[in-house]
């Protein structure tokens, strides 16, 4: 019996009075998984709701094979990986837009924000932006097609209206991010780099920057999470490439294998960026989890 | 009396022969290394808290108000005050009288509402390194390694003395924790790297503010007894400010004790005790009689200062 379960007093192991050995982890975990893709496929064999016209779990699985060893998919000459491609690159473009304007933004409006700063840049700018702040990303996707053209950059044909709402969808989260991640450091740090005879300049590269560090790196993980959210949306409206537009044209061929095989995908990659940022945050902010507020 | 001027002689000496180390860091000190002898008496009849006539620091006539268009707070108020070169200074006062305000000032951190801080005859503009501080909660970067906060301020100035960091790193027992992070340390010894911070800085002036107030007990005299240890060896001018009144006297050449607010001077006690202290101080008559009277001081200000709150808690 583990330390956890002593401490809440409760014996796991006993089940209807009998001693049950408790499963290894990964025997819980699988038994999870399992039971979650029994599930699935029983709905679909006995047609609840309107299961009957899915795919079942195997069948998703087969057509996975068979559309990762290259396949076209939806009807289209493209195999998966080059829509995958194509919604990537939107998410770390746009999310990489956002980042070089959320952050160094996000920066000075916290920093003005702080007593002693020379111009107020936090009421000439945060107001207009919060403004903007409580549309939600999806909603920008007509005004994005209306607003924003495909242009052609080195023969490919770029899709501006996509990387704007990925954008508009990253932004928000890693401005807010930076700007309380600034507010949030206590004076005392400031002062104290002061007195040990620090510059404005090495202030905020030793103290305002890294305090904040852990806080953007926050920001910019709900930005990629956005990042999926929105690229799917955009691209089920706009696209002619990328997995929320595969999803959306399997949709009216019914192929719902494709249907099943695409949000696998979307899931696999949105889940895979986010690991990929909290690595980066553990090993940029080794100190992390630690108060710099009060 | 003999016993604390030859500690003071030595340690001019000392400060001789540190001198040419740092000299960028040190100019326009020797004018002042005269004036050990009559720093400590005070000028005569009109209460004011002189040392001499060329104090290291020199508060005249100070007054602080936070927010005078609003609720109009006034933390000082005609607060004159001399410190002098090499000086010990205690502030003993109850919590929110202004003690913290005062250090700020002095600090650059702050602009008096009237009065002037003039530190080697020239007014505090804004924080400098020759004027070091100790806050009351650990101000070490969090994100800087043991070794990289005790570097800092000579990195400011790309004057890194290795040497003197690894003594101050030794001294003080932090040898083998310079790739720690602070969080990983006890409480203790994060206060003792901020001291190693500020002193690898060589500042001409520490300004602690309640610096050992979260230690334990027996950490705190550890504590006390190492900062005096520093400061006998080399040669440095201490503002401290506490409200622990035994603190206050074992530390200091001069008590300066404060009333609630506004933060006035009530009365300045100097502490005939001879040095090198140690903890067996304590337990002296002598000591004893200090820590009386200067409790009878306080004792009237603290009760002051509660009642100061209660009534603000009642207003709010």
């Amino acid at each position: 019996m583990s330390t956890r379960e002593r401490v809440l007093g409760v014996d796991r192991r006993r089940l209807l009075g009998r001693e049950v050995p408790l499963p290894p982890r990964g025997v819980r975990w699988a038994i999870s998984v399992i039971g979650f893709l029994v599930f699935w496929w029983a709905a679909v064999q006995f047609g609840f709701l309107n299961f009957g016209l899915f795919v079942s779990p195997i069948a998703t699985l087969t057509a996975l094979v068979g559309y990762l060893a290259g396949e076209p998919v939806a009807g289209g000459t493209q195999s998966i990986y080059v829509h995958a491609a194509y919604s990537t690159y939107r998410v770390v473009a746009g999310v990489g837009l956002a980042a070089l304007t959320a952050i160094p933004l996000g920066l000075v409006i916290g920093i003005s924000a702080k007593a002693g700063a020379g111009i107020d840049w936090d009421s000439y700018l945060y107001p207009g932006l919060e403004s903007l702040r409580p549309i939600p990303p999806v909603a920008w996707v007509p005004a994005s097609i209306l607003l924003f053209p495909i242009v052609p950059v080195l023969g490919f044909s770029v899709n501006t209206a996509v990387l704007f709402v990925v954008f508009i969808g990253a932004f928000f989260p890693i401005l807010v991010n930076t700007v309380e991640g600034v507010r949030n450091l206590d004076d005392e740090f400031r002062r104290a780099a002061q007195s040990l005879g620090a510059s404005n300049r090495q202030v905020f590269r030793h103290v305002i920057f890294p305090a904040a560090l852990p806080s953007i790196l926050t920001g910019l993980s709900l930005g990629i999470g956005l990042g999926w959210i929105t690229v799917v949306a955009a691209e089920i409206i706009a696209g002619n490439y990328g997995l929320g537009y595969i999803t959306y044209q399997a949709y009216r061929l019914l192929a719902t294998d494709v249907i099943a095989v695409g949000m696998v995908v979307i899931g696999t990659l949105g889940y895979a960026s986010s690991a990929f940022v909290a690595r980066l945050a553990d090993y940029a902010t080794p100190w992390s989890d630690i108060e710099t507020t009060g | 009396m003999s016993e604390r001027k030859q500690t003071t002689d030595d340690r001019n000496e000392n400060s001789q022969r540190t001198t040419g180390e740092y000299d960028g860091l040190r100019n326009g000190r020797s004018g002042h290394e005269t004036g050990t002898e009559g720093r400590r008496e005070r000028e005569g009849g009109d209460g004011r808290a002189r040392a001499t006539g060329d104090a290291l620091v020199e508060i005249n006539e100070l007054r602080k108000i936070y927010d005078p268009d609003g609720a109009h707070v006034t933390a000082v108020e005609d607060l004159d005050l001399d410190i002098g070169d090499n000086e010990f200074v205690t502030v003993l006062g109850p919590s929110g009288c202004g003690k913290s305000t005062l250090m700020e000032c002095i600090a650059g951190y702050l602009e008096p509402t009237e009065g002037e801080v003039l530190v080697n005859g020239d007014p505090v503009a804004g924080p400098d390194p020759s004027r070091g501080v100790v806050f009351q909660s650990n101000r070490l970067f969090p994100w800087k390694t043991i070794g990289q906060n005790a570097r800092f301020g000579p990195q400011m100035r790309n004057a890194v003395d290795d040497d003197r960091i690894q003594q101050l790193l030794d001294d003080t027992g932090l040898t083998g924790f310079e790739d720690s992070y602070p969080h990983e340390l006890s409480g203790g010894m994060q206060q003792r790297a901020e001291l190693v911070r500020l002193l690898a800085n060589d500042p001409d002036i520490m300004l602690m503010d309640e610096p050992f107030s979260g230690l334990d007990a027996m950490t705190k005299e550890l504590m006390q007894e190492m900062l005096l240890d520093i400061w006998e060896e080399e040669d440095r001018t201490v503002l401290f400010i506490t409200h622990d009144v035994a603190e206050a006297i074992f530390l200091a050449d001069r008590v300066v004790v404060m009333t609630a607010r506004p933060g006035q001077i009530k009365d300045v006690i100097d502490v005939d005790i001879g040095r090198p202290r140690d903890s067996s101080v304590l337990t002296s008559e002598a000591f004893n009689e200090y820590q009386e009277r200067a409790s009878d001081l306080i004792h009237d200000e603290a009760e002051r200062a509660m009642e100061q709150k209660q009534q603000e808690t009642q207003e709010a």
